[in-house]
């Protein structure tokens, strides 16, 4: 069975005005692959195209030029229903003239299917979902969970191949979103369906995805699965995007010092330097002299130096942050903060003097212009 | 003063303020209705009727139905008059134009209003700024273009033509730019995720429309309905002008008739004044359904 599959090929969306010139691209040739079954999450920040890019999967928003296919057909013509798709809202597009019952039946009385069936299967979702003896109540007199559970339901008895989700928990508020969050990747459990989502709280998306699409005006950055987009990020934008706190990025340049590479920070004042040893090494050689990004993450800047490759970096403390099991400590740096995420309970002290020891092994080197990673 | 006393004052200028204003509704409305009811046909007087200048002569006449007529108090002679059914077919007349016409002006409103709020066409906010702007201009001055193009239809369309209902109908029909505004204001301000959601379960465009924006929309369509109906049930100078057949008058043409500038028959137009706030009563009941449950189901907790 691929009937779930979705491939986006050089997908590119222009929104006209009312006389059909273009106005603004909002998704640029982006290609992807989304298997069957698959939990894909689009992340990026604001305004980079996830809502259109999943408004043209769903066939509500015209697509300017690539395919789309879902299964094995070709779905650029065809109208929203005939796509094997359904559709969960942001502020849910419940009907309110209409009972919970008929708002998860509309589809089906379109569809024209029989009243036996439509009673079984709403009463069926609706008990799934702790819906049951509010079928008679018409939205208004739901909350905002309940809400976003009728336009889960509306959405699962389409029984679609497909179910695309456009930031159904952002008007949650937080216990509610944890919540709904847990209940989502439960039904994607279940029901096994390919299901693409879109938020822009990287939380959600590391915790639910299968994998993640990293998008940023209208490109798709990079796709991986959370653990490789945390650990192995394509470019800065991701790297800076991903993690909280995000990584620390250092502008400096490679240089040749008495013991070996040294990473030098590109600053007068408070500039770090950073000995490089090990597999970043042999990366480092390639770029000797030409401006890079220094990546490290706040976790893998330890108190200790650990045996292998550790490099240790002295500065002082700017804040501390202290959380109880760990702190974070944010220490002078020539172009930024450097955020250490030190464990223990030890207090720390605005102005004191550090040394913190950089995990060789986690590092990622960034090319200033093009801010690929460097390999 | 004690806080009491400036309590009680208080409570006397406020209550003073609200009855002086509601007597400046109600005041006039009373002597119509006590006009409708005095012996005679003078204008309005007094608020007072003594109980033997009461009569159902005015009302008799309006409905249609036979009286006598005092003609000479001195001598006792009577007239019995057998009034022409002409003010009931003006109101029958005014309800069948004033229904047809806010039906017609909600259904072309309405498809226009979604057009302007939903679609993209070249000259869409052009349009919209036009319509503003003709708006401006009172219809009553395009009267004799009216008068001119029905005259023209009517030779070649007869029952389209001046002297038809129709031809009153499409005039009111013209003026509906105020209403694709209002109504457009409305659906700008439902959420187009709405009819995507009924898109995705299978409404055609069509089926979107009708099913869910039009329910969703029935405050406005509510009231844009009452307030073509007060209007046109009201309207005196297009109706006066296409309408020439005293049977076909609408009742504010009719109502306006009996003043006629040799004999005012003041006691017969209160009667008709007050009959003509009728079907204004009940429309207006029969919309205040949706007008209020609109707004209030929103709040609404079962
Ligand atoms: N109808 C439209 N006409 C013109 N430009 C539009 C239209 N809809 C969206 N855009 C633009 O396209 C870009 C992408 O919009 P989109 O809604 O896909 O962003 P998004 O990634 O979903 O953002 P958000 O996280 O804020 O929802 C934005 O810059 C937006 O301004
Ligand atoms: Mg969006």
């Amino acid at each position: 069975m691929n009937d779930g599959a979705v491939h986006i090929t050089d997908l590119v969306k222009t929104y006209t005005d009312d006389r059909g010139r273009p106005t603004f691209t909002a998704v640029k040739k982006i290609n992807l692959e989304i298997n069957n079954g698959e939990f894909m999450v689009l992340v990026g920040p604001s305004g980079c195209g996830k809502t259109t890019t999943l408004r043209m999967v769903a066939g509500l928003e015209k697509i300017t030029s690539g395919t789309i296919s879902i299964g094995d057909r070709v779905v650029n013509d065809l109208e929203p229903k005939d796509r094997g798709i359904a559709m969960v809202f942001q502020n849910y597009a419940l009907y309110p003239h209409m009972s919970i019952f008929n708002n998860m039946a509309f589809g089906l009385q379109l569809a024209k299917k029989k009243k036996d069936f439509i009673q079984e299967t709403v009463s069926r979702t609706s008990k799934a979902l702790g819906l049951d003896h509010m079928l008679e109540r018409k939205p208004q007199a739901l909350s905002g969970g309940q809400r976003q559970r009728v336009a889960l339901g509306r959405a699962i008895v389409r029984n679609p191949q497909v179910f695309l989700f456009d930031e159904p928990l952002s008007n949650l508020d937080a216990k509610m979103r944890v919540q709904m969050r847990s209940e989502i990747s439960r039904l994607h459990g279940q029901l096994g369906n390919t299901m693409i989502y879109v938020t822009h709280d990287q939380v959600e998306a590391m915790t639910m995805g299968d994998r993640i699409c990293v998008m940023k005006d209208g490109l798709i950055m990079q796709v991986a699965d959370p653990l490789t987009l945390y650990r192995q990020p394509e470019n800065l934008f991701v790297a800076g995007f991903i993690g909280s706190p995000p990584m620390n990025l250092l502008k400096g340049k490679v240089e040749k010092g008495d013991g070996g590479l040294v990473f030098k920070e590109t600053a007068n004042e408070n500039a770090v330097t950073i000995p490089l040893k090990g597999p970043v090494e042999t990366i480092a050689a390639k770029v000797v002299g030409k401006s890079i990004v220094f990546g490290i993450r706040p976790e893998h800047l330890t108190e200790e130096s650990k045996n292998g490759s550790t490099a240790p970096v002295s500065s002082t403390i700017d804040i501390a942050e202290p959380m109880g099991s760990e702190s974070l400590v944010y220490m002078r740096a020539g172009t930024g903060n450097l955020i250490a995420r030190i464990h223990g309970e030890a207090l720390y002290h605005m102005g004191q003097p550090i040394t913190v020891y950089v995990n060789l092994d986690k590092v990622a080197l960034f090319d200033a212009e093009t801010e690929s990673v460097i390999r | 003063m004690l806080p009491r006393q400036r309590l009680l004052l208080k409570k006397v200028i406020a209550h003073s303020v609200l009855i002086a204003s509601c007597a400046l509704i109600l005041i006039p409305f009373a002597m119509v209705v006590l006009a409708s009811f005095r012996k005679g046909n003078f204008p309005p007087s007094t608020l007072w009727l003594n109980p033997d200048q009461w009569t159902l002569d005015h009302w008799k006449y309006v409905l249609g139905i036979p009286y006598r007529e005092l003609l000479n108090a001195a001598t006792g002679e009577t007239k019995l008059v057998n009034p022409t059914v002409a003010p009931m077919r003006w109101f029958l007349n005014s309800l069948v134009v004033s229904s047809i016409a806010s039906f017609g002006i909600i259904l072309l409103s309405g498809t226009a209003a979604y057009a302007f709020a939903r679609m993209k066409f070249r000259f869409r906010s052009q349009i919209l700024t036009g319509l503003l702007v003709l708006q401006m201009f009172p219809q009553i001055l395009t009267l004799t273009a009216y008068y001119r193009i029905l005259n023209y239809i009517g030779e070649h369309i007869p029952w389209l033509g001046l002297n038809t209902y129709a031809g009153l109908i499409l005039i009111y029909l013209s003026g509906i730019s105020i209403n694709i505004w209002m109504i457009k204001g409305y659906f700008d301000t439902i959420s187009p995720s709405m009819e995507d959601s009924a898109r995705i379960d299978g409404a055609s465009r069509f089926q979107a429309f009708i099913r869910i924006l039009l329910p969703m929309s029935a405050p406005i369509f509510a009231v844009v309905f009452i307030l073509s109906f007060i209007s046109m049930i009201s309207e005196y100078p297009t109706a006066s002008v296409v309408l020439q057949e005293s049977a076909n008058r609408t009742l504010a043409v009719g109502a306006y008739s009996l003043l006629d500038e040799h004999e005012k028959l003041w006691g017969h137009f209160s009667a008709l004044a007050v009959l003509s706030g009728v079907p204004i009563t009940i429309m207006f009941l029969l919309c205040q359904r949706f007008i209020i449950g609109g707004l209030t189901s929103g709040g609404a907790k079962e």
